[in-house]
């Protein structure tokens, strides 16, 4: 059937269906905001802890470096797949991974490969590190959006994935980030995830079990700009 | 493993299938398992959600609106997608989507395809489509790559293969590894994340259904636990998106809403652990992501339910809650409904997709308690729905034989005559309420009648009638 007579015929049905309508009363905008109330760092902690994550709220761009190294050793780190992202420059990352011994890919090294070395470097990572775009700190959720420099491998192929979010980056409930998602021309990123926890899965018996498909370790690392 | 042609097979006898399953000792045991876990985190997280109702309301009102404008909707989405560099696919039935999907397939010489869990492929028989053509097909969800392996289909719409046990999973994915595995879920999962891996890597093709999808952006939405869906969205060259037709919803600030409710519905979560929004494939510069992204559209019989009374199933957004709350699907599980879709909603959708006559058991496979309403994110009127299609089904010839037929009009008539009630009402009392009078039940009716008290006992009429204790002793008390 082409595509004429596929709408005409939805039309025709919906026209039909109007009798049958339920007509639910008009509600005003944003009804079911939930938000947070006191702190959102505390409050994006407390739901990262909840759904099975590691939460860390530190009070430096230091810190953070430090929090850093420390997972590197825990996990016994060899090579690291990282965003080019502010956040992660004011952490110095590139120096301390170099002082760990530890390899960094990120997007001006990966460019120079083509797909099928791309994804190999990318499968053998132990490690993705990245920033956010946004967080909701009412579900301890991390929006990242795809662009160059924030690849969609980095939260998704290494067994680990750690998440460095400013507390300038935190919105209190999704109804405040949904519309921070768009461009400035009003489009989207061609790819956007909302990730709350490490990747999980009840399919055997109904018992939860971590990283079936995705990181199975979840780490976010909060950093308070305090005064 | 005993009931294996139930496991496998499709538009069986509904009375058959649920009695082997309740005879079943093991799946009784994971069945109330379920409702433990899934129904009682259903209902706690509504309660935790001070917004809940209002928005479930804001859910169902956005359904109805776009419904009613469903042409135009899709009209909106198509163009959004094509501007992001998409291509649509309108496809009337199951067969022209499994053409789509192969002619894609051929001109891009494609060999290998990894699939996340998707409900409509399911619907369509695109697997089978697909592996007729020699394209490998791997499932990545683990629940479907499991049930793919020992050949099953799903039993539940988020927990596809709840009727196995570890050790049932153990077995079936020995098959495939190379050493027996253990009856361990970490290692067998840890087995099936190597295992598909490797599938993700070599696919030409990823193949999702679609959650949501959003006219005004040309987006589609994914939701996992597992991951396999963003996995799916980002390595294969091709990313090919199947959605029913009634899957769209207008603007992106109508998605929140659904976010909030799905995850809650189906698990009890306040989000799932990933919610992917795709808008075409990867753009300029950008080093992972697919080349090439196509939407397929689907009608496949909604039409034909939009235009109907039963046009409020289409609000369902595949969240399993329904299953998890009905006494029936926790007694006989997912297999003796033998559709795609199972539970509550499968009783509904299951005889409008495949046909009534076919399905005629499964209107009736309800004691409309009304439990799936009340936990449904979009508070479909699931028991009305029934009605209706109990309805529907009593107008079809050759439903009624002829002493249904008979003993309704005897009854038709009998009610609108008073003599012959009172003469009827004093019959039973004199008789069967005397007789019956200490216990109360029937355990048995004759003839025809004794279908009524082969799985439960008949109440006895009262051994007298209303109206003489009205006139001897009810107008003198207090």
């Amino acid at each position: 059937m082409n595509r004429d007579e596929f709408l005409t015929r939805v039309a025709q049905a919906a026209r039909l269906g109007n009798a049958y309508r339920i007509h639910v009363p008009p509600r005003p905008e944003n009804v079911s905001y939930v938000g947070v109330q006191g702190d959102l760092c505390d409050a994006m902690a407390r739901e990262v802890n909840a759904v099975g994550g590691v939460a860390k709220i530190v009070s430096s761009h230091a810190e953070a470096r430090e929090q850093i190294a420390a997972l590197c050793k825990q996990y016994s780190v060899l090579s690291a797949l990282c965003w080019q992202h502010p956040v992660l420059n004011r952490c110095e990352l590139d120096d301390l991974l170099s002082r760990q011994g530890v390899a960094k890919h990120c997007y001006d090294s990966l460019v120079k490969h083509d797909w099928s070395q791309r994804l190999q470097i990318a499968r053998e990572a132990d490690i993705g590190i990245s920033s956010v775009d946004f967080a909701i700190a009412e579900t301890g959720t991390l929006i990242v959006c795809a662009q160059p420099g924030q690849e969609r491998v980095t939260s998704l192929l290494p067994p680990v994935h750690i998440a460095l979010v400013e507390e300038s980056q935190l919105v209190p409930d999704l109804l405040d980030a949904i519309e921070l998602l768009r461009r400035s021309d009003g489009s989207l990123p061609s790819n956007i995830a909302l990730i709350t926890g490490p990747s999980k899965t009840g399919d055997i018996e109904l018992q939860l079990t971590t990283g079936v498909h995705g990181p199975g370790h979840w780490h976010v690392v909060i950093i308070r700009e305090s005064g | 493993m005993s009931n294996l042609d139930y496991l496998k097979s499709e538009h069986h006898e509904f009375l058959d299938a649920a009695a082997e399953a309740m005879a079943d000792d093991r799946l009784q045991g994971i069945l109330g398992q379920l409702n433990d876990s899934f129904s009682q985190r259903n209902r706690d997280a509504w309660n935790a959600f001070p917004g809940s109702d209002q928005a479930r309301e804001q859910a169902r009102a956005i359904k109805d609106e776009t419904l009613a404008e469903l042409d135009k909707h899709l009209e909106t989405l198509e163009r959004s997608v094509m501007e992001g560099g998409g291509t649509v696919h309108w496809a009337a039935d199951g067969e022209e989507a499994c053409d789509a999907v192969l002619k894609i397939a051929r001109s891009a010489n494609a060999q290998r395809v990894v699939k996340s869990k998707s409900m409509t492929s399911e619907e369509i028989h695109l697997n089978q489509a697909l592996e007729t053509a020699g394209i490998e097909t791997v499932e990545t969800d683990l629940g479907e790559y499991i049930l793919q392996v020992a050949g099953h289909r799903p039993s539940h719409i988020v927990a596809p293969a709840v009727h196995l046990s570890a050790t049932d999973v153990a077995s079936v994915l020995s098959t495939v590894s190379e050493t027996p595995l253990a009856n361990n879920r970490k290692e067998l999962t840890a087995f099936a994340r190597r295992k598909l891996r490797q599938s993700f890597a070599a696919a030409d093709i990823g193949i999702t259904g679609v959650n949501f999808a959003i006219a005004e952006t040309g987006s589609i939405v994914l939701i996992s636990n597992e991951g396999n869906a963003r996995l799916t969205t980002s390595l294969p060259r091709i990313h090919i998106a199947i959605m029913g037709m009634e899957k769209v919803i207008p603007r992106l600030q109508d998605l929140p809403y659904f976010l909030k409710v799905l995850a809650r519905a189906a698990t009890g979560q306040k989000q799932s652990v990933y919610a992917s929004i795709v808008t075409g494939a990867r753009r300029a510069e950008e080093i992972d992501g697919p080349e090439e992204f196509h939407l397929i559209i689907l009608d496949n019989g909604r039409s034909r339910i939009l235009q109907g009374p039963l046009r409020e199933s289409l609000f369902c957004i595949r969240c399993g809650a329904c299953l998890n709350a009905c006494p029936i699907y926790r007694n006989v599980g997912g297999h003796a409904y033998g559709g795609v879709y199972a539970g509550p909603i499968g009783a509904v959708i299951t005889p409008l997709y495949d046909g009534l006559s076919e399905n005629h058991h499964l209107p009736h496979a309800s004691s409309l308690c009304g439990a799936c309403q009340a936990a449904c994110p979009v508070k479909i009127a699931i028991p009305d729905l029934l009605i209706k299609l109990r309805e529907q089904l009593h107008q079809e010839p050759g439903q009624l034989g002829f002493f249904e037929t008979a003993a309704y009009r005897f009854w038709a008539r009998a009610l609108r005559s008073p003599f012959a009630y009172r003469i009827g009402t004093w019959l039973a009392t004199r008789t069967l309420g005397r007789w019956k009078r200490r216990s109360g039940w029937l355990q048995r009716l004759p003839g025809k009648l004794h279908g009524w008290t082969q799985k439960r006992d008949f109440p006895a009429p009262a051994p007298n009638r209303f109206r003489d204790w009205w006139k001897h002793e009810g107008r003198n008390e207090p």
